[in-house]
């Protein structure tokens, strides 16, 4: 078991005077083995961004445990301790517009997450060339460029190679496909399969279209104002759903080979 | 990207008249103040109107006003952007450090920044003139310095925490860079149109308040500035008395250099905005 | 009966680094009663089309070529003045984009509403309100939001909102620009139904959506046109597009929809390889030429004509037009 979180709890207070509370994420607990695809699938406002912030270490849970490989990481704070968490739990993030500085080129989020991988001694520029064409990206064509020159495809490439740098053992992506054209998005999930395949990375999928998380994941957990509302494999779900919530969101998704009754 | 953004930016023509405007009135002061070095020599008869010996006349000490008003925009403009250094260096110090942390660092820095913000500093002035009789062009310009920072640290602090909820930071920040990097790197770069104009303004507002200052006497007390000038002409009646080349030329020149600067502010902004957008 | 034309048009942008051809001969005609789907993906010239359509080109965007008419009226020729006046509301109506934002936020919404009608017609206010209340009861919305600030509706019930004010004149034509993309799936459902009432009540005659969400589309549209980089590259009946799809790039985009249906596990989703061109310098012959798996030699030469195939279809590749005698 690669990551377990238990009853994690996020409550953000908001104002000064008159403090209100607004619970984010409420006892969210759920497992990830090695080499798996888990979804968490969830509208805005469900909570599904605050817990992977949380497991990404950017955001102290308000209470609640994360153990990864057996280990306690809820309080980790320490740089150091910090370092080797991320070089073994990374990020891909929604817009992959705003995952770069847009005042540097591309080629810096390559390169700046040589500080975490334990080998000093590699070819740094031949390991990022590697990486480039590993996510079917032309490195003469990417290298060098400005985020602005490139399409959001090939943006989220540059985001998953960085992975390909890293290699972790987990892969938190928070709606990594939302953002770009349907017809280029099986080309980025099909990277992330890659990466399952050969080095057993898990990831933990996050995004509010069911379809896609039905296609995608060996585990779904549906979230709904910050609660696990319902689990289990894609099927499962999807055939014999309990919750009142999934039942709903079924109903109301457009379908392709079935039209909505009434319409 | 220097170079580009350089070029980018004089296709904006507010920005070639306002500059323009700024550095002609600086580069003639400078010109103008290494050859009449010692304004403060009497040089003529007093209070004569402007002639072809004296193109702006004399004071009532009989001194060319001509080289006081050279001199003066020369120390104004040193005050003014030594001023808005001491500013601008204490302002973005905090507000970077009170926006990238939470907690009891913020709230102290926020504490202290709001204490300054309401101090009157014309009463701190005061005091300080009462036990400084000596005051030169740096003091003035510390003692302004050191008062104008507040909204400089809450603007910025507001900017840093936005910017740091941003993905690329967050990038960063699990790439294991440290603090420091990310501040030079990511934060303060994306800045850049904040950081810029925010100078300008200070400037402005410190050219603005060295004349207020030695208006009420407690400005220089050696050496000439514009406002200095303006308050010789208003000790001695000039208004009253139609000695309009005493106070009309160094207040015109305190409106042309202000305004340039506010100008330059906005487009700056303009330059800025789009390219935010657009990018 | 055609209630919109639009022939041969060209709408580009003059901007300083170039000319970008958002809009290159794009012929198409819509017929009353029918909801036409326009779906493409990012970059395609969707929402300039929709534009060019109302007649609303504002520099830098210039009406290169072509005509549009409108119920036999030539669109494309009348002043901004006369289109506000007497076309835009009354005969044919926008909901632009993230129009669920654009409500004015200090006004309540029956305010708003007058202000919007009080450019066409000198309405009373005591008319606008019975019909507002009127034409929000038809279409089961709840009168009480008549009376409420934007910020405390929903978004889903803003965008419902927004719809109702646009079509209060009965305008024969409504174009609606991706109105359910930022939604969650149970208020974009609600904004579906809406727009299919507002058509089976005859309060409009015909609809464009546009949208990059076929599957939306599959549930309101009678007739999906594919557009790809400035062109139309394929028009036909919803079933024809999702069944049968003719070019390869209409196939690819079928092939990439993911719902949780059992039939799309099955046949495994698949991508388009590389990104769409940018249209400041197009790809020379038929523009998916460069990612396109059937590109023959004429395909980098010589731009695929919108032919008609197969009764009612119409396909602009090469792979078809050759069949009806070239």
């Amino acid at each position: 078991m690669l990551l377990s979180v238990d009853n994690l709890t996020k409550i953000f207070t908001v104002g000064l005077l008159r403090k209100k509370e607004i619970v984010a994420v409420r006892d969210v607990s759920f497992q990830v083995d090695s080499g798996k695809f888990v979804s968490l699938v969830g509208e805005s406002g469900s909570g599904k961004t605050t817990t992977a912030k949380m497991i990404l270490k950017l955001i102290q849970p308000t209470s609640g445990k994360i153990f990864f490989e057996g280990k306690d990481v809820t309080m980790l704070n320490k740089y150091q301790d910090l370092k080797e968490y991320w070089s073994k739990v990374h990020g891909i993030f929604q817009d992959p517009y705003a995952s770069f500085n847009p005042l540097q080129k591309v080629d810096r989020v390559l390169y700046q997450v040589f500080g975490l991988i334990k080998d000093q001694n590699v070819d740094r520029d031949k390991t990022v060339r590697e990486a480039l064409k590993e996510v079917g990206l032309n490195p003469e064509e990417v290298l060098g460029k400005y985020p602005h020159e490139l399409s959001g495809g090939q943006r989220q490439r540059i985001m998953v190679a960085r992975c390909y740098l890293i290699k972790p053992k987990l892969i938190v992506a928070d709606e990594p496909v939302s953002m770009i054209d349907a017809s280029t998005r099986e080309g980025v999930i099909q990277l992330l399969s890659n990466l399952r395949d050969e080095y057993k990375t898990s990831v933990i999928f996050i995004t509010h279209d069911l379809g896609l998380a039905y296609y995608v994941s060996d585990e779904m957990l549906i979230m709904y104002k910050g609660q696990v509302v319902e689990r289990g494999s894609p099927d499962e779900v999807m055939d014999h759903p309990s919750s009142e919530y999934t039942k709903r969101l079924k109903a109301d998704i457009p379908l392709l080979y079935r039209k909505w009754e009434g319409f | 990207m220097v170079p580009k953004m350089i070029k980018e930016l004089f296709t904006i023509k507010k920005l070639d008249l306002s500059l323009a405007i700024f550095i002609g009135a600086l580069l003639v002061s400078l010109i103008g103040s290494m050859r009449y070095s010692d304004p403060l020599k009497m040089v003529g008869f007093p209070e004569q109107p402007p002639s072809r010996e004296f193109p702006l006349g004399t004071d009532s000490w009989g001194r060319d006003l001509l080289a006081l008003l050279l001199n003066g925009i020369k120390n104004s403009v040193y005050i003014g952007a030594t001023a808005a250094a001491i500013a601008w260096i204490i302002g973005v110090a905090i507000g970077v450090i009170s926006g990238l942390r939470d907690g009891l660092t913020d709230e102290v820095l926020m504490l202290i920044t709001n204490i300054v913000l309401v101090l009157p500093s014309i009463l701190i002035m005061m005091l300080i003139a009462a036990y400084l009789k000596e005051r030169n062009t740096f003091f003035v310009s510390l003692v302004i310095g050191l008062t104008s920072w507040p909204w400089v640290a809450r603007a910025v602090r507001s900017q840093v925490m936005s910017l740091k909820e941003r993905e690329f930071i967050q990038m960063s920040k699990m790439a294991g860079l440290n603090e420091t990097k990310i501040i030079l790197e990511d934060i303060l770069p994306n800045m850049a149109s904040y950081l810029f104009m925010t100078f300008v303004l200070l400037m402005s507002g410190a050219m603005i308040a060295e004349a207020g200052l030695s208006m009420i006497g407690l400005g220089l007390t050696r050496g000439v500035s514009l406002g200095i000038i303006l308050y010789w002409a208003q000790t001695l009646d000039s208004v009253r008395r139609g000695i309009w080349w005493w106070f009309i030329p160094p207040g015109l020149c305190l409106v042309l250099l202000t305004t340039s600067l506010l100008l330059l502010s906005t487009a700056l902004d303009e330059y800025f905005n789009p390219r935010l957008k657009g990018g | 009966m055609i209630l919109l034309s639009a022939e041969n048009v060209r709408a580009y942008y003059f901007l300083p680094q170039g000319v970008v051809k958002a809009v290159d001969g794009i012929n198409l005609s819509l017929e009353k009663g029918i909801t036409l789907g326009l779906a493409g993906e990012s970059g395609c010239g969707k929402s300039t089309l929709v534009n060019t359509l109302l007649g609303s080109i504002k520099p830098p965007l210039r009406l290169v070529e072509g005509k549009i008419l409108l119920d036999g009226k030539e669109i494309s020729k009348m002043n901004i003045s006369k289109l506000k006046k007497d076309v835009w509301g009354v005969e044919v109506s926008l909901v632009p984009q993230s129009a669920l934002n654009a409500l004015m936020p200090t006004k309540k919404v029956i305010d708003f509403i007058k202000d919007a009608l009080v450019q066409h017609k000198k309405f009373s206010d005591s008319e606008i309100l019975s019909l507002a209340k009127k034409r929000f009861e038809e279409l089961n919305l709840d009168v009480k939001a008549l009376y409420m600030f934007p910020h405390e509706l929903s978004g889903g019930m803003r965008q419902r909102v927004v719809i109702a004010i646009s079509t209060l004149l009965n305008p024969k034509l409504l174009i609606v620009d991706e109105p359910t993309s930022a939604l969650d799936v149970s208020s974009q459902k609600q904004v579906l139904r809406t727009l299919l009432d507002l058509k089976k009540s005859g309060i409009i005659q015909s609809m464009i959506f546009v949208t990059h969400d076929i599957a939306v589309l599959r549930q309101i549209a009678d007739k999906i046109g594919i557009m790809y980089a400035g062109k139309l590259v394929e028009l036909s009946s919803t079933d024809n597009i999702l069944y049968n799809p003719k070019h390869p790039y209409t196939v690819g985009l079928i092939n990439a929809i993911v719902t949780p249906e059992p039939e799309v596990k099955r046949r495994k989703i698949m991508s388009i390889p590389g990104q769409p061109p940018n249209l400041l310098n197009p790809p020379s012959g038929c523009r998916f030429h460069t990612r396109c798996k059937f590109a023959m030699d004429i395909c980098l030469h010589k731009e695929p004509p919108l032919l008609e195939v197969e009764g009612d279809t119409l396909v602009a590749c090469h792979l078809f037009s050759s069949s009806k005698g070239g």
